[in-house]
């Protein structure tokens, strides 16, 4: 009897673990870095090519969202880039058939908090500090917890305003 | 079952649930396939100063625009008329735009009328079927059975609706409405001499007494009004402006006055000039005005003698001492204040009954002055166009007119007592330009989808709303979304196709050209200032500095007789028909053309908070006797037919009164507005006016319940919030 209570505790705990470790770690199934329509590999662009994020989200200094670049653009480039690489037909796939690609959002928040990036980037906050080593990821996922208090955290380091109606508009 | 498979098929559904659990709830970002060429930038908006087209009062708004798409309608606080504020009529026009059921591109009738049985057809096709049926009535020498008929249109679109049929030489262009002030502007020029519509200074008074001009909700301007009913109110550090209304219904006008005079129906002009005579009696005018009106008052005396203080009151069923007591608080307060609306006017003695109270105001010295009453600047407008719509009906209806071009849903808002709708019937071919496929739509040979107010060129002359000449610019916020083209531009296009004399008097190429040779004789020097205007123009949404007040005052007319209301008149025998009906202008219909707008459907009406459906009010006592609840189904019988809708038992209405909200009962429309409610206008029997003014709240009716399923939504049980000692006869 004592071995079927321990093979129980045992099962318990193996399951609790097992959700911790699907909750923390970055798999498939999570938010925090969901499958996306195609393998893009921002350690390839950002990192290893170098190319800044301002390049593609180039509206992120002008506007409350960093934008995410037009399948044209993509095509542009790779017209001429690795033309015959898989994840790049898959692209020229969806060009073909005139159908945009509907990327998981990884980073979101809720409509009542106002967040606009050209603010942000004009402070000369960094990329990373809320969307962490993009350029050292395969594939996105999300580094911050995008809490309240984690955005009050930053702001009072450096003392910007921590008044409701800051983001609360 | 055995234990085993039960035990995997349970694990099994188990770790299914499991896996759709973990499946990314995230949301998706769609990026452009192409950027768009002009500076879009995802996320950040632009704003343009336009006009509202949703009512005559043309009010100024600011149109949110980004990602190319309109998303939010503001007023333009640069605009004198709204002064930043917007109404919900105005706001929803986004609707308009984005609504489901819009006619997408021309469409030609295949199957029987009203069937709605459509083919598309492209412009092209459209327009040679159009300009093909005009070739043939000019062809064969009969240029007269052409119709135009159209709201009231203002600016430039109204003068190029004139030259399109005075260069097709058909004298049947009608601009009609059904709660057109047309009656007003004909009392004006009696009594003054002069046409237009008065500009109230309610800011300024300090004693308004409305007789059925309900300027909250509708009358001439409702946000300019409504806007300066505030600051009569509260704007002034020591005063507060005292309120009384006339009128048998109250409205939500009425409900924010400080006094309710419930006036018998028709009884609105004897009470006011019973008001005159104690002013008169007792000496309270203001004689300095009364020499320079060329009024003596002992003459007035006279010739108001049988409207003294009892014999009013017999008339109207109010108390003496009240009505002597607003009188002399009338004409002891400076500077007050009278207006006449809707529900005075449509009387059979409605002419009479609205200069009544202008000789009130001219009495009391309120003429051409500061809280007074003054011609409003570019108020123009037809004085009868009933008269024309009905010889316009006896053309129809001998077989006179072979083309109607149709902008608006006059099916819908014209009472079929005057018989338009049959005599339509009669019509071989019918062009409509209609957004959605409303009633007239429906009988339509042809449908020509004009813009939304959105995508549109215009400009606009807001109709009584400010003493000074105000230009509102209309101009497209976004790029058209469907193949529609604009009512103007499709009359330049037919002009031009036809060539001759028509297109020698219509030689714009398109509304932006014809509009912007209207902003060019706005009053600036050279030829190279027009771009820099045109630019401000654009910018500001208009020009709204003009300093341009109508030069003539007031002055009582020396022709003009002395006021006269003759007893009113109503249709129906009073033992048949006890109650009378009035119809009123709906908060968010107005005459029925906010009701495809779902905004609209789902605003609780302010006073009985009934959503999505038509409904009668009824006096508790009424009710009481006639055995109704609230929500009841009742059938409403008038001499003209017979409507069933819900019963609301509303203490602010007389108990010989009983009133229906325009606007429902579309048989077109779009799913919103489609086979909802019901339409009183179907009630309404034609009751001539003084000088052949329709007088169309002259109906007598009869209320029989139904049964107790009236389908009543409401936001609120209005037994609850009325519970009160002060409201309630």
């Amino acid at each position: 009897m004592s071995w079927l209570i321990a093979g129980l505790f045992c099962m318990v705990a193996a399951l609790i673990a097992g959700m911790v470790l699907m909750y923390i770690l970055p798999l498939d199934f999570s938010e925090r870095s969901p499958v996306q329509p195609l393998i893009f590999s921002h350690k390839l662009h950002a990192g290893a090519n170098g190319i800044p994020c301002l390049y593609c989200h180039h509206h992120a200094d002008k506007s409350p969202v960093a934008g995410i670049p037009a399948l044209a653009d993509c095509r542009a480039c790779h017209l001429y880039i690795s033309p015959e690489a898989p994840e790049i037909k898959k692209l020229m796939g969806y060009w073909d058939r005139q159908e945009p690609i509907a990327w998981a959002r990884v980073n979101n928040l809720p409509d009542h908090a106002y967040f606009p990036h050209m603010m942000h980037i004009r402070a000369k906050i960094d990329c990373s500090i809320c969307h962490g080593q993009v350029a050292a990821m395969e594939r996105i996922s999300r580094t911050a917890s995008l809490k309240m208090g984690w955005c009050l955290d930053c702001h009072r380091q450096h003392k910007a305003s921590i008044d409701c109606w800051t983001c609360h508009i | 079952m055995k234990r085993r498979t039960f035990l995997q098929l349970s694990g099994m559904t188990a770790a299914g649930a499991l896996l759709a659990g973990c499946q990314s709830g995230n949301e998706k970002l769609i990026p452009y396939l192409v950027p768009p060429d002009e500076g879009v930038t995802p996320g950040r908006a632009t704003y343009y100063a336009s006009s509202c087209g949703s009512c005559p009062a043309g009010c100024g708004i600011l149109v949110r625009v980004s990602e190319g798409r309109a998303k939010k309608i503001e007023g333009n606080p640069d605009h004198p008329v709204n002064r930043g504020r917007l109404c919900a009529r105005g706001q929803a026009i986004l609707q308009e735009l984005y609504h489901p059921d819009r006619v997408q591109q021309p469409l030609k009738r295949s199957g029987p009328r009203r069937s709605g049985e459509f083919q598309k057809i492209t412009w092209a096709e459209g327009l040679s079927l159009l300009t093909a049926k005009l070739k043939e009535l000019q062809q064969g020498q009969a240029s007269d059975g052409l119709a135009l008929l159209t709201p009231q249109l203002s600016g430039s679109l109204a003068g190029l609706a004139s030259g399109f049929m005075r260069s097709f030489d058909s004298p049947h262009l009608i601009s009609h409405e059904f709660l057109a002030p047309d009656l007003l502007r004909q009392a004006e020029r009696q009594s003054f001499g002069q046409p237009g519509l008065p500009f109230y200074d309610l800011a300024e008074t300090r004693y308004l007494l409305s007789f059925g001009a309900d300027f909250v909700e509708s009358h001439h301007s409702p946000v300019q009004y409504g806007n300066a009913f505030g600051r009569m109110r509260q704007g002034r550090d020591t005063v507060r402006g005292h309120f009384t209304y006339v009128g048998g219904r109250m409205s939500l006008t009425a409900a924010s006055a400080d006094r309710w005079m419930p006036a018998r129906p028709g009884s609105e002009g004897a009470l006011a000039l019973g008001m005159a005579r104690l002013i008169l009696a007792e000496t309270l005018y203001d004689k300095g005005a009364l020499a320079a009106n060329g009024l003596r008052p002992e003459e007035l005396l006279v010739r108001l003698k049988p409207y003294d203080l009892p014999q009013v009151a017999v008339l109207t069923g109010l108390p003496q001492e009240s009505i002597a007591e607003v009188a002399r608080e009338f004409a002891n307060t400076r500077p007050s204040l009278a207006m006449a609306g809707g529900s005075v006017a449509y009387q059979t003695n409605g002419l009479e009954s609205v200069r009544a109270v202008h000789l009130l105001n001219t009495l009391s010295g309120n003429l051409n002055r500061p809280g007074g009453v003054y011609p409003a600047a570019s108020a123009n407008g037809p004085e009868n166009s009933f008269t024309e719509l009905r010889a316009l009906v006896n053309s129809m209806g001998a077989g006179r007119i072979k083309l109607a071009l149709i902008k608006g849903d006059p099916v819908h808002s014209v009472p079929p007592a005057s018989g338009f709708q049959q005599a339509l019937d009669k019509v071989p071919f019918i062009v409509s330009f209609s957004q959605l496929i409303d009633d007239t739509a429906l009988q339509a040979d042809l449908i020509l989808p004009d813009h939304a107010v959105l995508e549109s060129w215009g400009d606009v002359l807001p109709q009584a709303g400010s003493r000074q000449a105000v230009y509102g610019l209309m101009q497209p916020v976004v790029t058209p979304l469907h193949d529609t083209r604009q009512f103007g531009d499709v009359l330049l296009a037919a002009a031009s196709q036809m060539g001759g004399a028509m297109a020698a008097a219509l030689p714009w190429k398109s509304c932006l050209e014809l509009v912007k040779g209207t902003a060019s004789q706005l009053g600036h020097k050279k030829e190279e200032d027009f771009e820099a205007l045109w630019v401000e123009l654009l910018r500001q949404g208009g020009l709204f500095e003009t300093k341009t007040v109508q030069g003539k005052g007031y002055r009582w007319s020396s022709v003009a007789a002395l006021p006269d209301p003759a007893r009113p008149k109503f249709a129906g025998d009073r033992k048949q028909f006890p109650l009378h009906l009035q119809v009123y202008s709906s908060t968010a219909f107005s005459d029925g053309r906010g009701a495809p707008l779902p905004w609209l459907q789902q605003l609780p009406d302010p006073m009985s908070t009934v959503v999505w459906d038509s409904w009668i009010e009824i006096n508790p006592k009424t009710a009481a006797d006639l055995g109704i609840s609230h929500g009841d189904l009742v059938e409403v019988t008038s001499p003209q037919g017979a409507l069933r809708l819900a019963a609301v038992v509303y203490p602010g209405i007389r108990p010989d009164l009983v009133a229906i909200p325009l606007g429902q009962g579309h048989k077109g429309g779009g799913r919103y507005a489609r086979e909802r409610g019901v339409n009183p206008l179907t009630l309404l029997a034609l009751v001539e006016g003084d000088e052949q003014q329709p007088a169309w709240n002259a109906t007598m009716v009869r209320v029989t319940r139904v049964s107790q399923k009236g389908n009543l939504v409401t936001a609120e049980h209005p037994q609850g919030s009325y519970r009160s000692d002060l409201v309630g006869i």
